[in-house]
């Protein structure tokens, strides 16, 4: 009854409003009780306060301002509630469109719902290539509303983690001598990690000639993603030999490793995905021992990926006294919506989704063109990401550094972010492999 | 005409004379007819969801509220009824009224497999025992992602109805028709023999009763009805996608027994009352104050069982009713004489 | 690698045994199946926290942290438990939202980032090969000294001849003039001691949040059944077992790390197609 009372509420409220006609609702998704809901909910209000500052968006002579619906997927919770939330939002809370989402599994879910409304939904903090892969290319009418903005799929975000990786081994060629280094995996039990892992394993061993990293796999170790202590995981990947672990990780068990690693100070550098070390407050949660942890990012301290990058990281961190975490891209997820309502000067679904998919946007992550699955493409001018090293206290960027991104064809391509600096291998390890 | 006249005759005389007998008209009823009241989405997906999960307390409460086979793992029924239908939807393609009779059957399957080697274990040791196994069907289901989806789940899995309203009437019309059913093999011989076998195994065996036999009923029975419960969950429009996060839980296997503990053990309209009671009120906490649902659910559920610790709807029962001394027939509390024998029930205790 | 199971086994082995010791104890003497005794592990290890990061000082934190446990749990019983205690499935679910309660509170004032708590020795120490971090030695100490101070005065004090008898026959220690209730009390009160000294001793080792409370109480619930209901022998030698399984399961299988639960849990249900009362428990025992 409360239920109801408070639907019919909100529907007198919405009604009211559209009829005014001034607003377009954006439901803004995520566990909002969850830093990563958090940073979702922050990044929108920066971008819609800025959008409405200044001026609105106006459509075929109506300015219109942008307002942010909360919707709290409680997604991090198993159960129906990130599918209610979503629909809930669409039916009562009347938003236009959505931005977003976090968990696969929720997300897959959440976008069906989308679909079922014909609801825009622009996802902003999940990876996993199905969410896209298999539904826009295979049946487009039903699923042409969704489009990511962030983080790129995980194919590319592997490819980065491969190159990450390529240039920890690299390192140690170069510094230490160590000419084939030997690879351990430890890498969260998720979905979305298991084409990384076999991609890693298998490539390890191969010589570097024929697209490899030219080390040697010595192990792969898949802890549960709510694990709350990886010290035996560490020994065994000790005990294996390893010089360098690739690391996997998008939950908590990403601040469980960083703290064991430095705690026991094993002497692997750790390399790979660690969502959690892409956080502002990774020093704290690993009580300082999660130092010289590297891992695929997306912002770093001084690093200006394009020009709209250090603009945003500053008001995000003046505002909310932290680096934005990459759920907060759901700032540029709201700005690319405007762009597109602009181009399209229409509020109609297919017209804003014609102008989306020819999206030509500089945004803080990069320049962002979709491709045909609805993916921001990956590569050299476009969107690239960074590789985020944790030194003297704060992340920098070690990455793209130097990088020829087609050394064979492109020779002359050499591409360094202004404001990266190199990778450094871990003191004790070094001190450990020194001289071995 | 005549039969019309039966009608009235009998509600009047067997339904309207009881107060619980006129609350579970007006429930049904109430059901039957809220979609000429409302067709909000978001209240009929919670009806739905509701629906669901009384089917899936009844099914618990009829293994552990009635013979006393504490089940903390009752996930693995709701959870392999939800895969088998997801798997056979999503590989084969099949429709959901192939689908969900083999996730029925997988369940009871499961109950039986369950069942046989718990049939040695006795109380705790049964109910940790049983903790364990939606926990290592996780596990197994983690191991195959190629087959089961791994962590992320199933989707692509069929919808039962094109609208909302026809999926809510199949939904609530097979959960009324279930527990109907359920009531009756519940006040049967049947259901006797379960409450014997809680109440004195040992008693039961030396009238003659082959309480193996019964117990391995009531858990191919109850992992049927939580199968046929997680097989429409999982077509429904409320879960969209089938993951072992949800319906493999610990939280899933909590939930029947936070219901039926709730409303009342070993009634099959106890567990009813505690889903209707509880879901609605933790969906609409998640709206109105998402910060503090759980603690609020948590303290709701610790205070009703501190004061009524047989259960809500059991305490409602002995408050609005009371059973004649002699005849042993339900009266409203309010009347002065039994309505079967006429004997005085003033000034006795409920 | 037999060097690396047996070091991590241990640890692991010290802190299940301290949880499914003191979760034992409650069963046999209170017959509460306590499903919130590791959320209470859990709130032991935010106290620490908080009470670390407020700079008592960490003898101090200790203190105040155990006892505020002890009180609390203690009220909860009073309150909450003990006026239902003879319904066992309403003692379980009102256990586990007491369990929910105290997530929740915690969730309230602490959020849901995993907090970190500094090492009471920070540093690692080479053990027969195997490298151990030198706080994992003091959970393990910790673990040692409370188990060893339970068993002197479960064996060698009145008060523990007490408890034993309770734990045998509540009836018949009631008739030979044990006052039951109150021992069930301070029972519950060793249980709470024992789960907050094990919410502090690995608060610096594992991550410290608000769910950390769930694989624990599986785990535990699991060794109490296993080593039989009601022995706290077989509780520490269930216990032990589990944690092994857990750590070979890492070590032998690594790509099956996630599996380590499942397993344990696996040789749990194997353990009973043997022995159906778990290892140590008695058969009789179901009829008192």
């Amino acid at each position: 009854m409360k239920s109801l009372i408070c639907c019919l509420v909100f529907s007198v409220f919405a009604l009211g409003l559209s009829v005014s006609g001034q607003v377009i609702r954006i439901g803004v998704v995520g566990p909002m009780t969850f830093i990563q809901g958090i940073h979702h909910w922050r990044g929108a209000t920066l971008a819609a306060d800025e959008i409405n500052a200044a001026g609105g968006i106006t459509v075929g002579g109506t300015t219109y301002t942008i307002e942010l619906v909360r919707v709290d997927s409680n997604e991090m919770q198993p159960g129906p509630d990130a599918v209610s939330a979503v629909e809930r939002a669409i039916t009562a809370s009347k938003v236009d469109f959505l931005v977003g989402g976090f968990r696969t599994e929720a997300m897959l879910a959440m976008t069906e719902v989308a679909a079922d409304y014909k609801k825009i939904f622009l996802i902003a903090g999940a990876a996993d290539d199905g969410l896209l892969k298999g539904r826009v290319d295979k049946n487009y009418n039903r699923y042409k509303y969704l489009f990511r903005i962030t983080p790129v799929r995980s194919t590319y975000l592997a490819q980065v983690s491969f190159i990450l990786l390529r240039d920890v081994v690299e390192t140690f060629r170069r510094e230490l001598g160590i000419s084939q280094p030997k690879i351990a995996i430890v890498a969260e039990q998720a979905a979305w990690a298991n084409m990384i892992v076999t991609l890693v394993a298998l490539q390890a061993g191969t010589p570097v000639d024929k697209g490899g990293f030219g080390g040697q796999h010595v192990g792969t170790w898949r802890p549960s993603a709510l694990a709350t202590s990886v010290a035996a995981e560490l020994t065994a990947v000790e005990r294996a030999g390893a010089h360098i672990v690739f690391t996997v990780f998008s939950g908590p068990v990403g601040v469980v490793f960083g703290r064991d690693w430095g705690r026991l100070q094993v002497p692997v550098a750790a390399v790979g995905i660690n969502v959690e070390a892409q956080a502002q407050g990774w020093l704290d949660a690993t009580g300082g021992f999660g130092a010289y942890t590297a891992t695929a990012g997306i912002y770093a301290t001084g690093v200006a990926v394009t020009e709209a990058t250090l603009p945003f990281i500053e008001k995000f961190q003046a505002e909310f006294g932290e680096l934005p975490l990459f759920t907060a891209g759901t700032y540029d997820a709201l700005y690319i919506l405007a762009d597109a309502i602009r181009r399209a000067d229409s509020l109609q679904t297919d017209a804003v989704i014609s102008a989306l998919e020819t999206t030509d946007y500089v945004s803080t992550l990069g320049r962002i063109v979709f491709d045909e699955l609805h993916d921001p493409i990956w590569g050299p001018d476009y969107i690239t990401g960074l590789g985020v090293q944790w030194q003297d206290g704060a992340p920098k960027a070690f990455w793209p550094r130097e990088w020829q991104p087609d050394p064979a064809k492109l020779p002359d391509l050499v591409i360094s972010t202004p404001g990266t600096v190199p990778y450094v291998i871990p003191p004790w390890v070094k001190d450990h492999w020194q001289g071995k | 005409m005549y039969y019309g006249r039966y009608l009235l005759r009998y509600l009047q005389n067997e339904i309207l004379v009881l107060p619980s007998r006129v609350i579970v008209l007006v429930f049904v009823a109430s059901l039957v007819a809220f979609p000429l009241i409302s067709q909000d989405p978001n209240l009929l997906r919670m009806l739905i969801v509701t629906a669901l999960f009384s089917l899936y307390a009844v099914s618990w409460d009829l293994l552990s509220g009635y013979t006393g086979q504490i089940s903390l793992g009752h996930a693995l029924f709701f959870g392999s009824g939800a895969y088998a239908s997801a798997l056979l939807s999503s590989h084969l393609g099949l429709p959901p009224y192939a689908t969900i009779p083999a996730g029925a059957a997988v369940a009871t399957l499961a109950g039986l497999l369950v069942g046989i080697p718990c049939l040695r274990l006795r109380k705790h040791y049964l109910a940790l025992a049983t903790l364990a196994f939606p926990i290592m069907l996780t596990g197994l289901v983690l191991a195959f992602p190629g087959f089961s989806g791994g962590e992320g789940g199933i989707w692509r899995i069929a919808r039962l109805t094109s609208t909302r309203i026809e999926e809510y009437y199949l939904i609530v019309g097979v959960m009324l028709v279930a527990v109907f059913a359920l009531w009756k093999v519940a006040g049967s011989r049947v259901g006797l023999i379960f409450h014997s076998i809680r109440e004195d195994e040992t008693a039961a065996r030396a009238l003659g009763i082959n309480t193996v036999r019964y117990k391995l009923f009531a858990f191919a029975l109850s992992g049927f009805t939580a199968g046929v419960a997680g097989a429409l969950y999982a077509h429904s429009s409320a879960a969209r996608i089938v993951a072992p996060g949800v319906v493999l839980s610990l939280f899933m296997s909590f939930q029947p027994v936070i219901w039926t503990i709730f409303g009342g053990a070993a009634t099959i309209y106890g567990p009813i009352t505690g889903v209707f009671i509880l879901y609605p009120l933790l969906d609409t906490l998640n709206v109105v104050i998402p910060k503090y649902r759980m603690l609020v659910f948590a303290l709701l559920v610790l205070f009703i069982l501190r004061f009524m610790p047989h259960g809500i709807s059991t305490w409602i029962r002995d408050t609005i009713e009371r059973v004649c001394p002699s005849c042993q027939v339900r009266n409203i509390a309010t009347r002065r004489a039994c309505r079967a024998c006429g004997v005085e029930l003033r000034h006795m205790q409920p | 690698m037999v060097a690396s199971i047996l070091v991590n086994g241990l640890v692991y082995s010290g802190v299940y045994a301290m949880l499914a010791l003191g979760f034992g104890l409650v069963f046999g003497v209170g017959r509460v199946l306590n499903l919130a005794h590791t959320a209470f592990y859990m709130v032991a290890a935010y106290g620490i926290f908080y009470f670390a990061s407020t700079g008592f000082g960490m003898p101090l934190a200790v203190v105040l942290t155990t006892l505020g446990i002890v009180a609390a749990g203690i009220a909860v019983y009073k309150l909450f438990i003990e006026p239902v205690r003879e319904m066992e499935a309403t003692v379980l679910i009102a256990t586990l939202a007491v369990a929910v309660l105290l997530q929740e509170l915690v969730l309230v004032f602490f959020g849901n980032e995993p907090r970190h708590v500094p090492p009471a020795l920070s540093g690692f120490t080479q053990v027969v090969g195997v490298r151990v971090g030198n706080q994992e030695m003091v959970t393990l100490v910790v673990a040692a000294l409370s188990l060893i101070g339970a068993w002197f005065l479960l064996s060698r004090t009145k008060l523990g001849l007490a408890i034993r008898a309770a734990a045998q026959d509540r009836e018949v220690a009631n008739l030979m003039g044990i006052n039951v209730n109150q021992v069930t009390a301070i029972v519950m009160g060793l249980g709470l001691l024992l789960a907050a000294l094990a919410g502090i001793a690995v608060a610096p080792l594992f991550t410290v949040e608000p769910g950390m409370w769930m694989n624990p109480l599986v785990i535990v619930l699991a060794a109490v059944v296993l080593g039989g209901l009601g022995s706290l022998k077989g509780s520490l030698i269930g216990a032990v077992i589990l944690a092994f399984a857990e750590v070979s399961v890492v070590f032998l299988v690594p790509g099956g790390s996630y599996l380590r639960t499942a397993i344990a849990l696996l040789i749990m249900v194997c353990v009973f197609f043997i022995r159906p009362e778990g290892l140590f428990g008695s058969s009789i025992a179901e009829e008192r």
